[in-house]
C-alpha cells in the first residue's frame, strides 16, 4: 500500500504541473475565437482562482505522498 | 446510590449537549438561509440593482454571485478561524452571526438602481462580500464548538445536526420565498415583496443571537487557555508546519472537494437542470427540490451516527463513488421524463392564443401563449413576448444589432406520477449528499488539534465547498454551452455539465480511498 501511495504521489504532482499549460492554452484558444466579456470573466475565474488551488495542492500533496508522509495513515 | 448519581450526571450531560447543538444549529441554519436568499433571488436582485444595459453593474452582478460564493469564503475562514483559535469559539461565531444578519437585513433596505444609481449595485456588492466573509467564519466555529462538547464515539452523531443546517437553510429560503410570493402575487413580489425574506432575517438572527449569548465557551478551549496552550499564531501553525499542512491538503483533495461538488450537484444543479434543461415550471421544480430535501435531511443524522460505528471514510467514499457512477443515468432519466419529443401530443387540445398587444412605456409588447397537452398528462405552456420600440430609429438600431428577437418562456407541468418520479430522482441525489456531508464535520474536527482546529478545518472546508462546489453552476453551464453545435441550437449533450462534478468527485474518491484513515472516529480530540 505504501508503495502505491508513493507512486500515486508522482501522478498527483504531474497532474498539478500539467494542468497549468492545459488550462492556459484552452483559455487563449477560446478567448481568441470569441473575445466576449463572458469569456474573459469565465477564464479569469478559472485561471486566477481554481487553477492555482488545484495545481498548488496537487503538486504539494504529491510531493508529501512521494516522501511517505501519508504512510502512517491507515 | 452511586448508580443513580451516574445516571443523573449522564442525563445532564446529554441535555447540555442537546442545548449546545440546538443553539449552534439554529444560528448556522439562519446564516445559510441568509446566504441562499440572495442566490435564490439572484434574477430579481439583478433586475433591481444590476441593470444589464450598464456593463459595470452587470460585471458586479457576476462578481457578487461568484466572488462572495467562493473567493471571500476562504478569507472569512482564515480571518475568523484565527480569531476563534485566539479568543475562543463562542464570541467568534457570535460575531459572524451579527455580520451575516446585519448585511442581509441591509440588502433588504437598499434602494434600487433607479433611485440611487450606481451606489445601489456597489452597496449590494459590498454587503454580499460581508455575507461571504461571515459564512466563511461560521461553519468551522459551529462544527468545532459542537464537536468539542461531544463525547468521543458520538461526534459523528452530534455534529451531523450542524450538517443538516446547510440543507435546511436552503429549504427555509425556498419556503419563505414561495410563501411570500404566493401571498403577495408575483408582480408585487417582484416589485418590492422580494425584500421581505431579507428583512425577516433580522428577527431570525435576533433570536439566534439571544440564544447564543447564553452559551458557554467550548470546554476544550477553556482548558487549553487555562493551561496557556493556545496558539500564538494559528495561521502560521496551520499552513507553515508540514505535519498540519499535509492534513489540510488531504482534507481538501480527499474529502471536501468531492463533497463540495456532490453537495452542489444534488441540490443546486438539480434545480437548475429541472428549470433550464427540463423546462419544469417554477413552482413545480422548487417543490420537487423542497420535498426531496425534507425527505433526505434525516439521513445526515443517520450517516453521521453510522460513521461513529464504522468510520467516516467508508461512508464518505461510498457516497462519492455512487454519485460518480449514478449521476449520468439519473439525469438521463430526469431528462427523458420531461422531454416533450418523447411524448405524444393531443392535437385537438392544443390552444394558441390571439396575440395580445400592449403599449408599455415606449415599447409595444406582443404576447402569444401556446398551450399543449400530452397523452401522459403532461401540459406545456409557451409564452412568446416580442418587445418593439415605438421609436422607429431605435427599432431600426435594435434590428440591425439583432436584438429584436422574441423572448420565449417555456413551462412544462408534469402529471402527478412523473412529479413523484422526479422527487425520487432528486431524493437519491440528496442521499449521496448526506453520505458525503453527514460525517465530514466530525472527520475534519478529528484530524486537527484543538489549538488550531478552527483555522485548519475552516479553510479546506470552504475551498472544497465554496470553490470546487460553488463553481458547479458556472462550469457546468459552460460545458453544456460548449456542446451546442452552433449558437441557438440545442446542446448535443444536455448532460455535459455533469462531467465537472463527476471528474472532481472521482479524483477525490481515489485520493480519499488511498490516503485517508478510517480510524478517526474513536480518536481523542483533545
Amino acid at each position: 500500500m505504501s508503495a502505491i501511495k508513493k507512486i500515486a504521489g508522482i501522478l498527483w504532482s504531474l497532474m498539478g504541473i500539467g494542468i497549468v499549460p492545459l488550462v492556459i492554452m484552452q483559455a487563449m484558444k477560446e478567448i481568441a475565437a470569441k473575445p466576449s466579456e463572458e469569456n474573459w470573466i469565465f477564464w479569469s475565474i478559472v485561471i486566477v482562482v481554481l487553477m492555482p488551488i488545484i495545481s498548488f495542492s496537487l503538486i504539494t500533496f504529491g510531493i508529501f505522498a512521494l516522501k511517505g508522509e501519508y504512510d502512517v495513515l491507515e | 446510590m452511586a448508580q443513580n448519581v451516574t445516571n443523573v450526571s449522564q442525563t445532564e450531560e446529554i441535555s447540555s449537549t442537546r442545548r449546545v447543538i440546538a443553539a449552534s444549529s439554529v444560528g448556522t441554519l439562519i446564516e445559510w438561509y441568509d446566504f441562499y436568499i440572495f442566490g435564490t433571488l439572484a434574477k430579481i436582485i439583478s433586475e433591481q440593482f444590476f441593470p444589464k444595459d450598464n456593463p459595470t453593474a452587470a460585471l458586479l452582478a457576476t462578481l457578487a454571485t461568484f466572488a462572495a460564493g467562493f473567493v471571500i469564503r476562504p478569507f472569512g475562514a482564515l480571518f475568523f478561524g484565527r480569531l476563534g483559535d485566539l479568543i475562543g469559539r463562542k464570541y467568534t461565531f457570535l460575531v459572524t452571526l451579527v455580520i451575516m444578519g446585519g448585511s442581509t437585513f441591509a440588502i433588504g433596505l437598499v434602494p434600487g438602481y433607479k433611485a440611487i444609481g450606481f451606489f445601489a449595485p456597489a452597496i449590494v456588492f459590498a454587503l454580499r462580500l460581508l455575507q461571504g466573509l461571515a459564512l466563511g467564519g461560521e461553519y468551522g466555529g459551529a462544527a468545532t464548538y459542537v464537536a468539542e462538547h461531544s463525547p468521543t464515539g458520538q461526534r459523528g452523531f452530534w455534529t451531523s445536526f450542524i450538517q443538516t443546517t446547510a440543507t435546511l437553510g436552503l429549504f427555509l429560503a425556498l419556503g419563505v420565498i414561495l410563501i411570500v410570493r404566493q401571498t403577495l402575487s408575483v408582480p408585487v413580489f417582484e416589485e418590492w415583496g422580494w425584500r421581505i425574506p431579507f428583512i425577516v432575517s433580522a428577527f431570525l438572527v435576533g433570536v439566534s443571537i439571544f440564544i447564543r449569548m447564553k452559551m458557554s465557551e467550548s470546554p476544550m478551549f477553556v482548558k487549553m487557555k487555562k493551561e496557556g496552550k493556545t496558539s500564538a499564531n494559528p495561521l502560521a501553525e496551520s499552513f507553515k508546519k508540514k505535519d498540519n499542512l499535509k492534513m489540510v491538503l488531504i482534507a481538501l483533495l480527499g474529502a471536501t472537494a468531492g463533497q463540495g461538488v456532490v453537495w452542489y450537484t444534488g441540490q443546486f444543479y438539480a434545480l437548475s437542470f429541472l428549470q433550464n434543461a427540463c423546462n419544469i415550471e417554477f413552482e413545480q421544480s422548487n417543490t420537487i427540490i423542497l420535498i426531496a430535501l425534507v425527505l433526505g435531511t434525516p439521513f445526515f443524522v443517520i450517516f453521521g451516527a453510522l460513521s461513529d460505528k464504522i468510520g467516516r471514510k467508508y461512508i464518505m467514499m461510498l457516497g462519492m463513488l455512487i454519485a460518480v457512477i449514478a449521476y449520468r443515468p439519473i439525469y438521463t432519466m430526469m431528462y427523458n421524463e420531461a422531454d416533450l419529443k418523447q411524448k405524444t401530443e393531443i392535437r385537438e387540445k392544443t390552444n394558441v392564443s390571439e396575440p395580445k398587444i400592449e403599449v408599455k412605456g415606449t415599447d409595444t409588447v406582443t404576447t402569444t401563449v401556446t398551450k399543449k397537452t400530452f397523452t401522459d398528462g403532461t401540459t406545456y405552456k409557451e409564452t412568446v413576448k416580442t418587445t418593439i420600440p415605438l421609436d422607429e430609429a431605435k427599432k431600426a438600431k435594435l434590428a440591425a444589432a439583432g436584438k429584436l428577437k422574441p423572448e420565449t418562456k417555456k413551462a412544462v407541468i408534469l402529471p402527478q406520477n412523473l412529479y413523484y418520479k422526479m422527487i425520487a430522482f432528486v431524493f437519491v441525489q440528496v442521499i449521496f449528499v448526506t453520505m458525503v456531508y453527514g460525517p465530514i464535520a466530525a472527520f475534519l474536527v478529528e484530524i486537527f488539534p484543538t489549538r488550531i482546529r478552527y483555522t485548519s478545518m475552516s479553510l479546506p472546508y470552504h475551498i472544497g465547498n465554496g470553490v470546487f462546489g460553488g463553481l458547479v453552476p458556472l462550469i457546468s453551464t459552460r460545458l453544456v454551452e460548449a456542446s451546442r453545435p452552433a449558437p441557438g441550437l440545442p446542446p448535443a449533450d444536455p448532460l455535459a455539465g455533469l462531467w465537472y462534478p463527476i471528474l472532481i468527485a472521482a479524483v477525490s474518491f481515489v485520493i480519499g480511498t488511498l490516503y485517508i484513515s478510517n480510524k478517526t472516529n474513536n480518536m481523542d480530540v483533545e
